[in-house]
């Protein structure tokens, strides 16, 4: 039996849970506008994932994956935030390098 | 040459979470009843882990397991896409008799418009509350000053 494979499928759960705490946090203390940063380190990391033996290379995909998938959620979570549905930070939230460029972009979500 | 497991695990998170969102809305909305689709989703989930078991190959054990636990977790998340319809915070289907009884419930909160369907406020630019408060601080400072 090979449970290897198990181990992965609950690492990527997880990883998915682990998720949605860091997008409602990151939402929360610096906003969705935050949203290409986890998107380039979830595609960083699955580059790095090519150069690295098979059971870090799955790991590092699985984080990477993970972390693209957040960068999607983070604009429906601010609106999520905003209709009252979870807390709302009322402070002004640190804009984010390259924040002009940023706000031209539609923030991409699933 | 170039470790591809890790780009197929990612791919296979990725699709496995996408289908989590797009899949389980469409099912739930088209669905009379959630329970057969729950339970087929259950059956696929587990079916998917043994396979993993079974599979020699790390890459194929890898996403089959991956994609059978997202499977289980969407079965989980019909329930609770379900509650979000009855709560009006995801679009009830009125061509679907389940969702035309929470719509027709007297005092339902279950609306059919989609609420996520806007833009967010712009989170740099200070809110109405933020400078009550603030404004508010000045003054009980100013008091003991």
């Amino acid at each position: 039996m090979n449970v290897i494979g198990l181990g992965l499928g609950l690492f990527s759960f997880f990883m998915i849970g682990f998720g949605f705490v860091w997008v409602i946090r990151g939402e929360y203390y610096l906003g969705y506008l935050w949203w290409p940063y986890p998107l380039l380190f979830g595609i960083i990391l699955i580059i790095v994932s090519l150069f690295m033996s098979p059971i870090w290379s799955a790991l590092l995909g699985i984080t990477g994956a993970s972390s693209i998938w957040g960068a999607t959620e983070m604009k429906e979570q601010a609106v999520r935030a905003d209709l009252g549905w979870f807390r709302r930070n009322p402070r002004p939230k640190p804009a984010p390098p390259l924040v002009e460029v940023i706000k031209k972009i539609p923030a991409p979500h699933l | 040459m170039l470790q591809l497991t890790g780009l197929w695990m990612a791919v296979a998170t990725f699709l496995g979470i996408w289908w989590g969102h797009v899949g389980v809305r469409w099912l739930e909305a088209h669905s009379p009843n959630i329970r057969p689709p729950a339970l087929i989703l259950i059956v696929i989930g587990i079916a998917l882990q043994i396979v993993s078991l079974f599979t020699p190959n790390l890459t194929l054990a890898g996403v089959a397991s991956i994609v059978g636990i997202t499977f289980l977790w969407d079965a989980f998340e019909l329930y609770r896409q379900q509650k979000r319809v009855i709560q009006g915070h995801a679009p009830a289907n009125p061509a679907n008799p389940r969702h035309a009884a929470y719509l027709a419930t007297p005092n339902s909160q279950a609306i059919t418009d989609d609420l996520l369907e806007r833009e967010p406020s712009d989170p740099t630019v200070q809110t109405a509350s933020w400078q009550v408060a603030r404004i508010k601080n000045q003054k009980s400072r100013a008091r003991k000053i």
